[in-house]
């Protein structure tokens, strides 16, 4: 890891000199500065990653590049851009002039490719009318569009005669990737451009970029809040604290040596395989409001090391070592007492949580099966030609008191509908879902006279979604929001126990003062107070299983940790189970590994691979979960970003999902009889089952078949949404 | 804390708006009109005054008087009640039902759905009008309210249409979903969650269905279609067509237009009014104006764009 690469100290001559950079909102409560004398030179062909979490700056600081800041904000300062030896001020120049170095010398890639595009045109004229605005070849220009199309491993004559909805998510923002390069810009900014992606899609786009990164000698500004997804790609890393930066260096000083304390305090914050679990924390605090900045440093209320010099004055942006620059006055100090938690010498061990799970299953999934119709109105839609998705089949699964499931797999693997059907939201196509032994929609419809009323069942299984932005209604206060369950279930609850309920447990979650968040609607909160409100929500109703589809995801890395903690605790106050749905490998491992549950990996439907935690992640028996275990491991910086282990890098289409064992079309094992026969998951057989040949018993013809020759193989699947 | 929520807020929101301001004010007075005014002004008789009077001429007569002397400022005012009544049950009629036709069949989808919608597309393909005017003959209606439910009789079956596949959306929310795993009751989460994300399109088509009403019965009476029972903005005008000849003599001009200008006027101010008051049910706009006094640092009061673009 010490010896440099060349490729990443190379420094060449600038392309960018940015100098002092603010951009100010003028607002009814004072000056709002959201990028606050930004200086930084980019050089020509490096990947520049700027990390920082939400509200930091960063995105302003992408705007700044392009001279694009959102009116009515005004941007200060120098930048200027270096083409073929001509310097340009860029905040000197007309609106035509800046056009034009907009996207024919410098393009910008945006989060969420579906608003990016027109959803009327087909791709090929959205090249076409970026073509013709900027008075290019169109026949040319269309040649090397179908040459990016490629690089970026997709079928340029298929994409370029779609529509944009056709598209997957991963498919539309590669597309949207090609677009920008069809001018051969020399600069590409990104802003998360990945965000929204599954991580195998996100590691896949990554290594993809870097080839093309080589391939036409571009210069690359990468803009995120996940350190690690960019640490193996970038050069060099600058990092955004309270819209300045305070950390600038090559990629693996400021990885492997970071010297600012927030640098530190966010890498162990940051949920990843390697590092014991014990030692992941999240920062104290919270990240400033542009208006009330703190003083002299300001990191100082959240720094362990902070002292008068700290609140008085702020430390420059000044040399360490060796091309390392850190804003802060005691880096030394820094490097010394705040320990990263992967360097540390203590012995890595887990103290195993001893699970309190019962020998009984609260819920029990038995053989189930659930397909949709697609087309025409979802569920109801039965004047559609019955194109049916797999979305799950076959599963089973048993969640017992106390206990986490973690159940891991990309977008369109039927995660989060196993997951539904888990608690009660989905009606299976076939097979039987029990709530303590009784058959839940067997109640549900009167067929079964169980003990249990369906009114406790509905009331014992809840869920927090996904999305913090619609999990609450934005037209209610979060008051009126928590009162439903409340009195739903305790309709003769005083009003003022019902109140204090709230206030409490909005106190607990950390929300103070709760008065004051109790009478906010759902805007006035931050996504990660809205996911408190859900889970706060969904536990007013004393439930005994809570399924959290994605409820991390939505959240900046760092602050992932907090809510998951949360969580945790929130269990053993409340005695319920979790099934935690995720598609990110670490995060079910912090989660489910510290309440000594299990990983379930879903792929096309269906189960893969089921085992406790540990097990998973450290021997992964399935090929496809060590791809995913691929996608996830990012703390080694090592081994830079390689081309991923999986042959095709989007997923078949769960319409026609293939034959034999589905993974055969990606699997970098497949052979010639996994076409044929499908594997199938057993628990009887061992506490850590695997639907695959490799782990059966020896006999198996898998060893005698031929391997899978890779050039019969499509490398791109079918259009599906994995948005 | 009720009476913060439900009347103070809105109104600040309200008065916040030009449009609205404006078009509250005409709504006001001719609610004024319709109340107080009829027992201010006594009701018109033939032979009041002298005949044909211009408008601005006589101040015993502001806006002239009609063939029989009759007082047209008089008229125009005991018009207003069964106007009114006939303006607010149509549009009462037609948001009510297309509000309850549209959130049941879209919320509930399935069986439901689909007898209401088969039922609401028997209604849109029945030419409107022809249907409306055959029923005038038919019923004859005489009081006010029957006459606005005619009117609009099926002018609801649209909007619960548009009302349904915006509720086919609402229906995807998360909150929906966990409002649903609550147990809350079906009425309750059409009450609470479905319909305020509805309130801005509602109350502008509340709005259209009392401007239709007002068309409607002005064309009818105009054309006769309706019987003459109660004094009416279109029976006036009816009068004045065939009675003054309004069109082509001047000296009676004014007999058509003042009525005219009535309906004008009042239009003018629903649709100023409705396109004021959305702001209304926009949660950011609300929670701004209630924390006037309140207002904390850190709270986020920027607007929402600029909010989402420095957050982003
Ligand atoms: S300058 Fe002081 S407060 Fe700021 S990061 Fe360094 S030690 Fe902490
Ligand atoms: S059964 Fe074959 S194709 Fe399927 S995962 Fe195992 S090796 Fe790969």
């Amino acid at each position: 890891m010490t010896e440099p690469e060349p490729t990443t100290t190379k420094m060449g001559r600038p392309v960018f000199e940015v100098e002092g950079a603010s951009v100010t909102y003028d607002m009814d409560r004072g000056v709002s500065r959201v990028l606050d004398d930004a200086t930084i030179d980019i050089f020509e062909e490096e990947i520049l990653g700027v990390v920082g979490e939400s509200g930091s700056g960063k995105s302003m600081f992408a705007s700044s590049l392009l001279n694009a800041v959102p009116p009515p904000g005004t941007l200060d300062g120098e930048i200027r851009y270096h083409r073929d030896g001509e310097v340009i001020d860029l905040l000197g120049l007309s609106p035509e002039q800046l056009r034009r170095v907009r996207w024919e010398d410098v393009a910008m890639v945006f989060q969420g490719a579906q608003s990016s595009f027109n959803p009327t045109i087909s791709i090929r004229r959205h090249f076409e009318e970026t073509l013709e605005a900027h008075e290019y070849d169109i026949e040319n220009g269309l040649e090397h569009a179908r040459q990016l199309l490629a690089d970026l491993y997709l079928d340029p004559e298929r994409v370029l005669g779609s529509y944009p909805h056709e598209l997957s998510g991963g498919m539309q923002q590669r597309a949207l990737i090609a677009l920008s390069l069809v001018l051969e810009p020399d600069v590409l900014v990104m802003d998360e451009p990945t965000a929204a992606l599954d991580l195998l899609m996100q590691r896949s786009i990554l290594s993809l970029l870097e080839n093309v990164k080589e391939k036409y000698e571009l210069t690359v500004v990468f803009i995120t809040h996940d350190l690690p997804l960019v640490a193996g790609l970038a050069d060099r890393l600058a990092v955004m604290y309270s819209f300045k930066f305070v950390e600038i260096g090559r990629a693996e000083d400021v990885f492997s040596n970071p010297k600012h304390p927030y640098t530190r305090a966010l890498l162990n914050a940051i949920p990843n395989l390697d590092t014991p679990r014990s030692r992941m924390h999240p920062i104290e605090g919270s990240a400033p409001d542009p208006v009330n900045v703190p003083t002299g440093c300001s990191y100082h209320p959240r720094c362990p090391l902070a002292d008068e010099q700290c609140e008085a004055a702020e430390p420059p942006l000044a040399e360490t070592t060796d091309k390392h620059h850190a804003a802060c006055y005691y880096w030394e100090e820094a490097m010394e007492e705040i320990e990263l938690s992967i360097e540390s010498d203590e012995p890595a061990v887990d103290d195993t949580v001893v699970g309190r799970q019962s020998d009984e299953p609260v819920v029990s999934v038995d053989a189930v099966d659930v397909h949709f119709e697609q087309g025409g109105g979802g569920l109801f839609g039965f004047f559609s030609d019955p194109d049916t998705v797999h979305a799950v089949d076959d599963a089973n699964l048993e969640i017992y008191e106390n206990d986490v499931v973690a159940l891991v797999g990309e977008s369109g693997c039927g995660k989060t509908t196993l997951g539904k059907a888990i608690i009660a939201a989905q009606r299976p196509t076939n097979g039987t879902v029990r709530y303590r032994g009784q058959d839940i929609w067997g109640t549900r419809d009167g067929r079964v006279d169980g003990e249990i009323p369906w009114e406790q069942i509905r009331r014992s299984l809840q869920m927090i979604h996904q999305d913090p932005g619609s999990s609450l209604n934005s037209h209610r206060k979060i008051k009126s929001s928590l009162e439903d369950p409340l009195r739903r279930w305790h309709p003769n609850m005083d009003p003022g126990d019902r109140e204090e309920r709230i206030l409490g447990m909005l106190e607990y979650t950390g929300m103070s003062p709760p008065t004051d968040y109790a009478l906010r609607y759902p805007h006035q909160l931050s996504g990660g107070e809205k996911q408190r409100v859900a889970l706060i929500r969904a536990l007013l109703m004393n439930p005994d299983v809570i399924l959290a589809d994605e409820a991390v995801s939505a959240l900046d890395v760092s602050l992932r940790l907090e809510m998951m903690d949360l969580m945790l605790e929130l269990q053993d106050a409340f005695d319920t189970s979790y099934v935690f749905i995720s598609h990110n490998l670490s995060n079910a491992r912090y989660f489910a590994g510290n309440a000594d549950g299990r990983i379930g990996v879903m792929y096309l439907g269906e189960l893969v691979e089921l085992g406790p935690v540990d097990e998973v992640i450290d021997e992964p028996l399935h090929p496809y979960t060590k791809v995913l275990k691929w996608a996830t491991d990012d703390m080694e910086l090592s081994d830079r970003i390689e081309d991923p282990p999986i042959r095709g890098i989007d997923i078949p289409d769960p319409v026609n999902p293939p034959a034999g064992c589905r993974f055969h079309t990606r699997c970098p094992e497949a052979r010639t009889v996994c076409r044929e026969e499908s594997p199938s998951l057993d628990e009887a057989v061992s506490a850590h089952p695997t639907a695959c040949f490799r782990e059966y018993p020896m006999e198996h013809p898998y060893w005698d078949s031929e391997p899978v020759d890779d050039a019969e193989e499509t490398v791109t699947g079918d259009p599906i949404d994995a948005g | 804390m009720f009476l913060n929520d439900w009347l103070i807020t809105p109104l600040r929101v309200i008065w916040d708006d030009w449009r609205a301001r404006v078009g509250g004010i005409i709504i006001l007075l001719y609610v004024l009109m319709g109340t107080i005014g009829v027992v201010l002004i006594s009701e018109p008789r033939p032979g009041d005054g002298p005949r044909l009077i211009r408008p601005f001429q006589d101040w015993a007569h502001p806006l002239g008087t009609d063939i029989n002397g009759n007082d047209l400022f008089a008229q125009t005012v005991h018009a207003t009640p069964p106007m009114l009544e006939m303006i607010v049950a149509g549009a009462v009629f037609t948001t009510a039902l297309a509000m309850v036709v549209g959130t049941l069949s879209g919320y509930k989808g399935g069986i439901v759905d689909r007898l209401l919608m088969t039922f609401t597309d028997i209604l849109l393909t029945i030419p409107g009008l022809p249907l409306v005017i055959v029923l005038a003959l038919v019923l004859d209606p005489r009081q006010p309210w029957v006459v606005g439910v005619i009117l609009t009789i099926n002018a609801w079956a649209g909007l619960a249409r548009a009302i349904r596949s915006q509720v086919l959306t609402i229906r995807e929310e998360a909150y929906i979903e966990a409002a649903r795993l609550m147990g809350i009751s079906t009425w309750r989460i059409l009450l609470k969650d479905i319909t305020p994300s509805l309130m801005p399109y509602v109350l502008v088509n509340f709005v259209n269905a009392a401007r239709t009403v007002v068309f409607a019965s002005v064309a009818l009476y105009f054309l006769g279609i309706l019987p003459d029972t109660f004094l009416n903005w279109g029976v006036m005008m009816n009068y004045a067509y065939s009675v003054g000849g309004a069109l082509y003599t001047s000296g009676t001009a004014h007999w058509l237009f003042v009525p005219l200008m009535t309906i004008v006027v009042l239009s003018f101010g629903l649709i100023l009014f409705a396109q004021g008051t959305d702001r209304v049910f926009n949660p950011r706009v609300r929670a701004r104006h209630a924390s006037q006094d309140d207002l904390e640092p850190g709270e986020d009061d920027m607007s929402g764009e600029v909010a989402t673009q420095i957050r982003g």
